[in-house]
């Protein structure tokens, strides 16, 4: 019996017994329903969104800073901090005016100075806001509420840019702190969002602290993820960090905590079974999950063998070893783009379709020159993710004829011997296992894991001249029908030259008590909208 | 004996300059770069080599350990690499939970265990002996882990008497600051309780044998003074030898025992600080665990002179 098993039958006995209808502790009914208490997906190490790319650091940033622009449920920017915006018909000047009345949380306004300060820092760390620099002509301010940027070149994704839910965001800081070099750290968290972080009561790895920002001016609409008025019902959020999941059930079960946002798969089911608990998918754009091969060296240096791999890989092993048995955790994924998104295709993926043809697999192998060298596949034993779909390549690959040398080691070591272009006897590596956020992958901009610019791509280094031309039509085209026919023809480039093998795409759920409500589905947890009773 | 505490003291320095070395040098050459963690999955290998630089993590290995000897001869034991917060302020922030557990688990071990062990020397062989004894090797056996989790769904989600997790500093009172240690510090304990039980009772069993023992009864001396006052002061050296060395249990078991309860100890620190190779942490960390340890065993060393007064510096 492993501690995996014990934790769950433990937790399952916990969650039948409060199905019988135990009420909730005394302990737990004391708490107050203008606090929130929240366990995040993992811990607020750091609080500087544009140096640290964490998404944990980016859901507590959308709380505290605010964006110019965010986007809503259907991945469309809308205006946030900017009341106007003029753009000439060269595509080249770009006029915003910041709306009024936008206070920083020591009570200062939000100046033009501020926002150019802000996206100076924020380029210097973001793909898009890297592109954006090369052709930037100026970015200035006009006056205390109007700045203009100037650029050398049309850039259609400008406003996406400045309103895109995936890490770095382009928050809005103070100047003072925006003139922080983006490689080195913050220490000063004002923001004009509509929560104030309370520094004193953070702990790093333990809690984390938000209180209602009073001045805060939401705009009128109704928010839709990003975009719209975020108006807080609550006084204060605390985010209480818990490193064991069953801790968190129990928790949560027993009134200690509001809402959990990531609960792990085996737990579900026994919170499914608490009348006092919901239960939902939390983030519609799920993940994908991926493995990726060295185009450096033998045998991945040889399409043949790469595609070999796809030919032989079934996603619901994968997937079933990820999220079990329950299906509507997740969907095969013959492409490399998140479903029911606009620019979702399955165009190219056929590879992946149908059948799996070990044999075909094993031929085109042996076409490829594999004679029995050794396969170095990195394992990280501690992320669940990458643990499970680890076992199912070895298998896979013996299965193929390969002789696999299992590396199995933590996400640390992977994170920096991934980065070795050294032969894998030396020090280098065949494959590695991760996995990407949909809402990463939703277009190629924030996509740094479908490049295949050889030398500067995402570790493994792929080559692949078809794909970097589309996502270069993808970045000029003017209207959705063109970004989707550029998409189409990037997703079969990325598949035919196997960029890298897309295991599947996955959900996970989110889990609160009752007695909050508000709670909707996105890419990350927002607390606007929601609210809570004794 | 003032002289030997002040010598003590004094040899502790190169044994901390010895552990310092060590885990500075162990935490170099082990593989995993605490760049690559900040920088994010997403980033590419010119922004982790950057964030290398900015962190002075590609300097030679001599000019990092100096720069990092100099902070500590200083009282600066660094910054940590993701919080941006001084070690020392976080180390602080961990403290007051991990003494708290440490404090209860160890009165409860000594309420505990010395007269467990005291009943089944005294019974040596009977039902009560083997069920204590019986009790112990189930202590030994059990992971704190699992103990934790089953005290939890006993006390906590049935019968409802305390909460699963959590912290409160005692300066918000003395019922709410126990009742969140109350589980963990038996969950820890159970190891702990179990390992100072059959020492007592070994040391009991070989004190008990001996003649002024015997001429006590024959003076007719009641069984409880005979035990607590002749015998367990004679027994009690290799007894406080064990709690001491027991406290290095309790500091590896706390690293456990604060996830289960999420209590925001230096154990959870510690683990997170690995994790992600949070360098400055972890040496701060070490640093202070070994001086607690050294200092734990001057005290014993110290309190042998107590119990034993044929024992002379």
């Amino acid at each position: 019996m492993d501690r995996r098993t014990v934790l769950k039958g433990l937790a399952g006995a916990s969650g039948l017994a409060l199905t019988g209808g135990l009420s909730a502790p005394a302990i737990a009914q004391g708490a107050s329903a203008r606090t929130l208490r929240f366990v995040p997906q993992a811990n607020l190490a750091n609080f500087d969104p544009i140096w640290g790319t964490q998404y944990v650091v980016r859901n507590a940033a959308a709380l505290v800073w605010d964006t110019l622009y965010g986007v809503d449920s259907s991945l469309v920017p809308q205006r946030q901090m900017v009341e106007s915006e003029e753009v000439t018909d060269d595509g080249m000047t770009w006029t915003f005016k910041l709306r009024s009345g936008l206070k920083f949380h020591d009570g200062a306004p939000v100046l033009s100075k501020d926002v150019v300060a802000s996206l100076n820092r924020w380029a210097a760390r973001d793909p898009m806001g890297l592109m954006l620099k090369a052709i930037q002509q100026e970015l200035t301010a006009v006056d205390d509420r109007t700045f203009k940027w100037v650029l050398k070149q049309p850039f259609p994704k400008l406003l996406y840019a400045l309103a895109k839910n995936n890490s770095p965001c382009a928050f809005i800081m103070p100047e003072r702190i925006a003139q922080t070099d983006p490689f080195k750290q913050i220490s000063d968290y004002v923001g004009s969002g509509p929560m104030k972080f309370v520094t004193g009561e953070w702990v790093p790895g333990a809690k984390a602290v938000f209180e209602k920002f009073a001045d805060y001016a939401p705009r009128q609409e109704k928010a839709s993820w990003l975009a719209g008025g975020k108006q807080i019902l609550i006084d204060r959020i605390e985010w209480v960090i818990m490193p064991d999941p069953a801790t968190a059930a129990a928790a949560l079960q027993n009134g200690e905590i509001d809402w959990w946002e990531n609960p792990i798969a085996d737990l579900v089911p026994v919170l499914k079974k608490n009348k006092n608990i919901n239960v939902d998918i939390g983030d519609p754009l799920g993940n994908i999950g991926s493995f990726r091969m060295n185009f450096l060296y033998p045998p991945f240096n040889d399409v043949r063998a790469r595609r070999a791999v796809l030919m032989a890989m079934s996603q619901e092993d994968y997937m079933r070893a990820l999220v079990g048995d329950d299906d509507s955790l997740w969907k095969p994924l013959p492409g490399f783009f998140t479903p029911d998104t606009p620019l979702y295709t399955e165009v190219g993926g056929e590879i992946l379709k149908g059948r799996r043809d070990l044999d075909a697999a094993k031929k085109l192998l042996a076409e490829s020159g594999y004679s029995g060298q050794p396969v170095t596949c990195l394992v990280a034993q501690d992320q669940p993710i990458t643990k499970a779909m680890g076992d199912v390549t070895a298998d896979l690959l013996k299965k193929l004829g390969m002789n696999v040398d299992f590396v199995a080691t933590d996400w640390g070591t992977v994170g920096s011997r991934r980065a070795q272009k050294t032969p894998p006897g030396q020090g280098g590596w065949n494959m590695f296992h991760t996995w990407h956020a949909g809402a990463d992958c939703i277009n190629p901009a924030p996509y740094t894991a479908i490049r295949a610019n050889g030398d500067k791509a995402w570790f493994g280094w792929p080559t692949s001249a078809g794909t970097e031309k589309e996502v270069t039509s993808w970045f000029e085209a003017k209207n959705l029908d063109e970004e989707k026919a550029a998409i189409g023809r990037l997703n079969t480039a990325a598949m035919d030259d196997v960029v890298y093998a897309p295991t599947g795409f996955f959900l996970s759920y989110t889990a609160w008590r009752k007695n909050v409500s508000g709670v909707t589905k996105g890419p990350l947890p927002f607390f606007w909208g929601v609210s809570k009773t004794a | 004996m003032l002289s030997y505490i002040l010598r003590r003291i004094v040899a502790t320095l190169p044994v901390m300059a010895i552990v310092a070395l060590f885990v500075f040098s162990l935490l170099y050459i082990a593989p995993g770069d605490p760049a690559v963690v900040i920088a994010g999955d997403q980033a590419s290998p010119e922004d982790v080599e950057r964030i290398r630089q900015s962190l002075g993590l590609d300097r030679p290995f001599l000019i990092q350990f100096g720069s990092w000897v100099w902070r500590l001869l200083h009282g600066d034991l660094g910054t940590s690499i993701f919080t941006n917060l001084p070690v020392s302020t976080m180390i602080g922030q961990r403290l007051g939970p991990t003494l708290s557990l440490m404090v209860i688990t160890l009165l409860l071990t000594i309420v505990v265990a010395v007269p467990l062990g005291v009943v089944a020397a005294w019974k040596a062989g009977s039902f009560i002996d083997r069920a204590i004894m019986g009790f112990a090797v189930f202590g030994f056996s059990l992971p704190v882990f699992v103990v934790g989790y089953v005290l939890a769904y006993v006390f906590a989600l049935q019968l409802e008497w305390l909460p699963v997790q959590g912290y409160t500093p005692l300066n918000q009172g003395f019922w709410p600051w126990l009742q969140n240690l109350i589980l963990p510090a038996i969950a820890l304990g159970c190891v702990y309780i179990a390992l100072v039980a059959r020492i007592t009772r070994a040391a009991m069993l070989e004190v008990l044998q001996q003649d002024y023992i015997r001429t006590a009864k024959a003076k007719g001396l009641g069984q409880g003074g005979i035990l607590f006052i002749h015998a367990l002061k004679n027994a009690a050296v290799p007894i406080v030898t064990v709690i001491g060395i027991g406290i290095a249990l309790l500091i590896g078991g706390a690293v456990v025992t604060e996830s289960v309860f999420a209590i925001p100890g230096l154990g959870r620190l510690t683990i997170d600080a690995i994790l992600r190779r949070d360098y400055p942490v972890i040496q701060g960390i070490v640093l202070l665990f070994s001086f607690v340890y050294v200092l734990v065993n001057l005290m014993i060393d110290v309190t042998y002179t107590l119990v034993d007064p044929r024992i002379r510096y």
